[in-house]
């Protein structure tokens, strides 16, 4: 068991490493290295060309630019691990960390109550509509969980948006609590301000893995009822309710463990998606700001804590899975 | 005594009772599963809608009319505002009057005058399927009328030609994105299955790396490193390579998958004993039998890359003019203001909709039809 854990983590150390180098490749790949780029922004903005000069000199150093690119990996790989340094942001006049740090939980915090919403919600519909298969409620459910996975996401928040802001008249969509609760301490009240704010961007994100939860729930369920433990079950005279919820249910959960690595990256983009258009300011929205403004280490730090974040779930995933699931051969 | 044996009873399984050829039985499951069919006519009815898009549009997408910006759509009319019944459709012009303190514009029909609609009309020239000089189209309305199904756009431009047009690239780009990243997966996946070993243990983790990775994030990355000034050709390419770099891994592993049960069959032992080389034996006898499964992963992705390419589009980080899109021509509703007084301009949405939802009805089908031999 350990013995797995721990093999699990040295390949998402290497995975990990991988993302790291894809992300810097990012950094790297448009023409003109970071601090020409800087040059030309300031210059942009009026500042002297020596000036520009002298500054762009001082960022090449300190950013190690003037090293070979397999030390400058290096050099930021060390950066993050030791000193949460991602690289300077000059929109933000800020390094990256900074903003990682202030925009990451907001993200975590989306992205972990959309799962556990989009799974009880999708785990219950599927144990809803398994016993009723081809049934109306059956079929209700897969023609909507078809359209909530067929209909793109951004568009739904924009017409959630138009609803919201045209008809209803919101204000302050686009933050997580109403002006007067910024720096309030938190309290009920405020959590309920933040919840006002921040459900379309659930609910949007939310229904595809409804939807997929619902799914693969309701097929493992089937599974599960046809097999021989469960006619046993029935032949004893147990209630169906005491058949399914005690002897089919426990069966088919562990598939949906095993699928939460599936469903996190798709809930992720899904918030990422949502809070570019509605402007929550998570991630997503300053990632999209990033690559419009050519920001380039916003873009690869986001990058690869996207990938970090995804990896880290699917590593729960499937430690979670060995340790429910005795049948999971450790080799 | 041998005379006395009776034959045995023709039951209907001698030689040419009852056979039916592989593709005979997957057309007749398909054919049997009604919402596959249904997915199929809609991914039909978008080919055609955008292979002939001239056609079924009025007007030339290429043309700037700056005075018919953002007109709403126009209905079409049976009965007159006098309450007569006419038997031939028509519309009613709009006019704009404007509100003179915030200057909103409002759109009213004009219905002192009728404009009948009339089908296949003489419009502006153009080119049906890019070789016949054609000047027909659908419909179209007498002179001085205008008919703007879907309403118009900032530039006046008809949304409904605009979309049927912009379905063209919308199509082939996630045609041309899965057909390359199916290339990739097949290869890979029959490379790691077939050989085994060291190659599949490489491959397998690379397959792993590259499925771990977070697609729409990178995928927006990419798209933004496309340059600006490239020609339209070249951004078409580039993104289509971007869409296929990430999606091949699910084909690689079903690929494999297949090809690894099927190594062990004997009719793979029996073309080895005989001597037949390795590309013989993965061409004409492995991926022939995984071409079904890879037909249903075709349609299967297909859907994802169209959602992720109107997404980047709408972003502004995708395509760009002269290239149309579903998703591009969806940008303008990222300005709350223009979309609060022109709602119809999330009209491309119902068509994003329609092939996603076509495709992935089809590939549903497909899937269930592709395996003929097993129970439903």
């Amino acid at each position: 068991m350990l013995n797995y854990i721990l093999r699990r983590l040295i390949i998402a150390v290497f995975l990990l490493i991988g993302i790291g180098a894809v992300s810097f490749i990012v950094i790297k790949l448009p023409p003109g290295d970071f601090a020409s780029r800087y040059r030309q922004y300031l210059i942009d903005r009026g500042t002297p060309q020596e000036e520009a000069d002298r500054a762009a000199q001082i960022v090449r150093e300190r950013y190690d630019l003037d090293k070979p690119v397999a030390v400058q990996f290096f050099l930021w790989v060390k950066g993050i691990v030791t000193e949460g340094k991602f690289g300077y942001s000059f929109a933000y006049r800020k390094d990256v960390g900074e903003l990682v740090a202030e925009r990451m939980p907001k993200t975590l915090l989306l992205a972990v109550l959309c799962h556990l919403i989009s799974t009880v919600v999708g785990v219950g519909l599927g144990i809803f509509v398994a016993p009723r298969k081809y049934g109306f409620w059956d079929n209700f459910w897969a023609v909507l969980a078809f359209i909530f996975t067929s209909v793109p996401r951004f568009s739904i928040a924009i017409i959630l948006l138009y609803v919201l802001v045209i008809k209803f008249h919101q204000p302050s969509l686009s933050s997580f609590f109403s002006p007067q609760y910024v720096i309030a301490p938190w309290s009920l009240e405020r959590v309920i301000d933040m919840l006002r704010h921040i459900w379309p961007v659930l609910l949007i994100a939310g229904l595809g893995g409804v939807a997929r939860n619902l799914r693969v729930m309701r097929g493992n369920l089937l599974d599960v009822l046809g097999a021989q433990y469960v006619q046993t079950a029935r032949a004893k005279g147990l209630t169906e309710n005491k058949v399914i919820m005690k002897h089919a249910v426990p069966n088919a959960l562990h598939t949906i463990v095993a699928y939460q690595g599936t469903v996190l990256p798709y809930m992720m983009q899904g918030e990422l998606e949502a809070a570019i258009v509605l402007g929550l300011p998570t991630m997503g929205p300053l990632f999209y700001e990033s690559l419009v403004n050519q920001d380039i280490y916003i873009s690869g730090s986001l990058l690869l804590m996207y990938g970090f974040l995804i990896l880290m779930g699917n590593l729960l995933a499937d430690i979670f899975l060995a340790v429910l699931d005795p049948r999971i051969r450790y080799s | 005594m041998r005379n006395d044996v009776t034959p045995a009873p023709d039951l209907g399984l001698t030689e040419e009772a009852h056979h039916e050829s592989y593709f005979q039985l997957v057309s007749r499951r398909f054919a049997r599963s009604k919402v596959s069919l249904v997915g199929g006519c809609m991914v039909l009815m978008l080919v055609i809608l955008a292979a002939l898009a001239d056609f079924f549009s009025p007007y030339s997408i290429y043309e700037i009319d700056l005075k018919s910006t953002f007109i709403p759509p126009q209905q079409v009319h049976f009965i007159d505002h006098e309450g007569k019944f006419h038997w031939r459709p028509f519309v009613y012009n709009y006019v704009y009057t404007l509100n003179p303190k915030t200057f909103q514009v409002y759109w009213t029909e004009d219905t002192s005058k009728l404009y009948y609609i009339h089908f296949f009309v003489k419009g502006p020239e153009y080119k049906l399927l890019g070789l016949i000089p054609f000047d027909l189209h659908l419909y179209g309305v007498e002179e001085g009328g205008t008919i703007y199904l879907l309403g118009t756009d900032k530039m006046g431009r008809d949304l409904w030609g605009k979309a049927c047009q912009a379905g063209r690239i919308s199509l082939t780009m996630s045609l041309f994105g899965t057909i390359i990243s199916i290339a990739v997966g097949s290869v890979l996946g029959v490379a790691s299955g077939y050989y085994g070993g060291t190659v599949d243990m490489v491959l397998q983790r690379f397959t792993e790396f590259v499925a771990a990775f977070p697609n729409l994030p990178l995928w927006m990355a990419l798209a933004a490193l496309v340059p600006k000034t490239a020609d339209s050709f070249t951004v078409f390419v580039l993104m289509s390579c971007i869409f296929a770099l990430l999606s091949w891994t699910v084909l690689a592993r079903e690929v494999r998958g297949k090809v690894l049960a099927l190594r062990a069959t004997d009719f793979i032992l029996a073309a080895k004993e005989m001597g037949a080389s390795d590309a013989r034996i993965i061409f004409r006898h492995l991926y022939p039998n995984t071409l079904s499964h890879v037909i249903v992963v075709l349609t299967l992705t297909i859907p994802g890359v169209i959602l992720a390419e109107s997404f980047l589009s709408f972003l502004g980080i995708g395509i760009s003019e002269p290239l149309i899109s579903w998703g591009l021509m969806m940008r303008n509703t990222q300005d709350i203001q223009t979309l609060g007084q022109n709602s119809w301009i999330l009209a491309p949405i119902a068509f994003i909709v329609t092939a996603v939802l076509g495709f992935n009805f089809l590939g549903d089908g497909l899937r269930d039809a592709a395996d003929p031999y097993a129970t439903m």
